[in-house]
C-alpha cells in the first residue's frame, strides 16, 4: 500500500526505509493513499489533447497572468509541474506541490515547455 | 521556528501590556462549503456588515478577502482578530462545471483562470495565519484528496485548526462522519445560512485563538 509524502508528493511503498526514517525531502509526514487513488491520478497526468494554435496562445496568455509573468522571453525548464492546463479553462492541479513552501509554482503549458513563477516566492501583503 | 519566536513575542506584549494583539485566522476548505457565509454571519453579527458575495455557483470566491479587525465580544470575553476569507480549493477546476449554471463560454472560461489564480492565493496566505477555521460541506464526503492535503499541511506547519461542520440545516447533513474522518480535531455542527449553533462555534473559536 503506498504512502504519498504531504510535502514532497513522493510516494513510497508501505514498509519503505523513507516512509519509517522519512522522505527524501525531509518531512515525515505522509498520508496513505489507496492503490486505486494513485492510479486514477497518475493517470491523469500524461493524457494528451490536441491543441488549436489559437488554443495555445490563450493556454499560454492565461498562465502567464494567473503567474503574473510578466517577461515573455523568460524559458524555464523543470521536470515537474505543479498546475496543468489542458486547454483553456480546464485545469489540473497538484495540491501537495502547491503546498510544498519551498518550491516555485511551475506550470506546463504543453509538452516541454514551462513556467515558473518566481513572483510566487514573494509573501501577499 | 520563526511561528514560535513571533507567538512568544505576541504573549510578552500581551503579558505586559494585559491585552492581546490581533489573531489572523483563515476561514479555508473546499468550494462551495460555505467559508463565506460564515464568514458574512460573523461580520454581520459582530461589525454590521458583510465581507463578500455567496453563490450556488462554485469558486464565487475568487480572491482572498479580509477584515482587518473583528472584535467578537462572548459571555464576558473578548477577541480581535483579522478575518481572512479565502477562495475554495480543488484539484481540477473545469470550465464546463459553470455552463450549467446559465454562465456564459467565454465567462466560464475567465471564472476558471480567476478560480485556479484564487488557490495559488489562498495557498500563498496561509504563511501568514496563525490559525485557521476549516469549513467543510456535512452533506460530502468528508474523505476527499483536498480535505486531507488542507489539513495534513497546515499539521505540519503546526498551525492550530478548528474544523467546521456546515449546512447542519440540510437533511443530507452527517457530523459523525466528519468527526469519524477527523477524529483528533475538534468539531462544531452549524449551519452559517440560518445562524443555527453560533454559540458554540464562538466558544471554540476562542479555544482556537488561545492555541496560537
Amino acid at each position: 500500500m503506498p504512502y504519498r509524502c504531504v510535502h514532497c508528493t513522493k510516494t513510497y511503498r508501505d514498509g519503505s526505509q523513507e516512509v519509517l526514517q522519512g522522505c527524501t525531502c525531509g518531512s515525515k509526514f505522509f498520508f496513505y493513499i489507496k492503490e486505486e487513488k494513485l492510479r486514477e491520478i497518475t493517470s491523469q497526468a500524461p493524457e494528451e489533447f490536441e491543441l488549436t494554435p489559437t488554443e495555445k496562445k490563450q493556454v499560454e496568455e492565461d498562465v502567464r497572468e494567473i503567474a503574473g509573468v510578466t517577461d515573455e522571453e523568460m524559458p524555464v525548464f523543470l521536470d515537474f509541474e505543479s498546475i496543468r492546463i489542458i486547454k483553456p479553462g480546464k485545469y489540473l492541479l497538484d495540491l501537495g506541490k502547491l503546498f510544498a513552501i519551498d518550491k516555485p509554482r511551475v506550470y506546463k503549458l504543453e509538452d516541454g515547455k514551462y513556467i515558473v513563477d518566481l513572483a510566487a516566492k514573494v509573501k501577499p501583503n | 521556528m520563526l511561528r514560535i519566536i513571533k507567538s512568544f513575542s505576541r504573549r510578552v506584549l500581551a503579558s505586559l501590556f494585559g491585552r492581546k494583539s490581533t489573531v489572523k485566522i483563515g476561514f479555508y476548505g473546499p468550494p462551495n462549503a460555505g467559508k463565506t457565509s460564515l464568514a458574512n454571519r460573523i461580520c454581520k453579527d459582530w461589525t454590521g456588515e458583510e465581507i463578500g458575495v455567496v453563490s450556488k455557483v462554485p469558486h464565487e470566491t475568487r480572491h482572498v478577502q479580509f477584515k482587518e479587525k473583528v472584535e467578537i465580544k462572548h459571555k464576558g470575553k473578548n477577541l480581535t482578530f483579522k478575518m481572512v476569507d479565502t477562495p475554495g480549493i480543488a484539484t481540477k477546476i473545469d470550465y464546463e462545471d459553470f455552463l450549467k449554471y446559465g454562465i456564459k463560454k467565454n465567462e466560464a472560461k475567465r471564472r476558471a483562470k480567476e478560480a485556479t489564480q484564487g488557490i495559488i492565493e489562498s495557498i500563498q496566505w496561509l504563511d501568514d495565519m496563525e490559525a485557521v477555521v476549516i469549513v467543510l460541506d456535512a452533506t460530502e464526503n468528508p474523505y476527499s484528496q483536498v480535505n486531507i492535503t488542507i489539513i495534513g499541511n497546515l499539521v505540519a506547519r503546526k498551525i492550530p485548526i478548528l474544523i467546521v461542520a456546515n449546512k447542519i440545516d440540510l437533511r443530507k447533513a452527517d457530523i459523525k462522519k466528519i468527526g469519524a474522518a477527523f477524529p483528533e480535531y475538534e468539531i462544531v455542527g452549524l449551519s452559517a445560512k440560518e445562524g443555527t449553533n453560533m454559540d458554540e462555534f464562538y466558544e471554540a473559536l476562542f479555544r482556537l485563538a488561545k492555541k496560537t
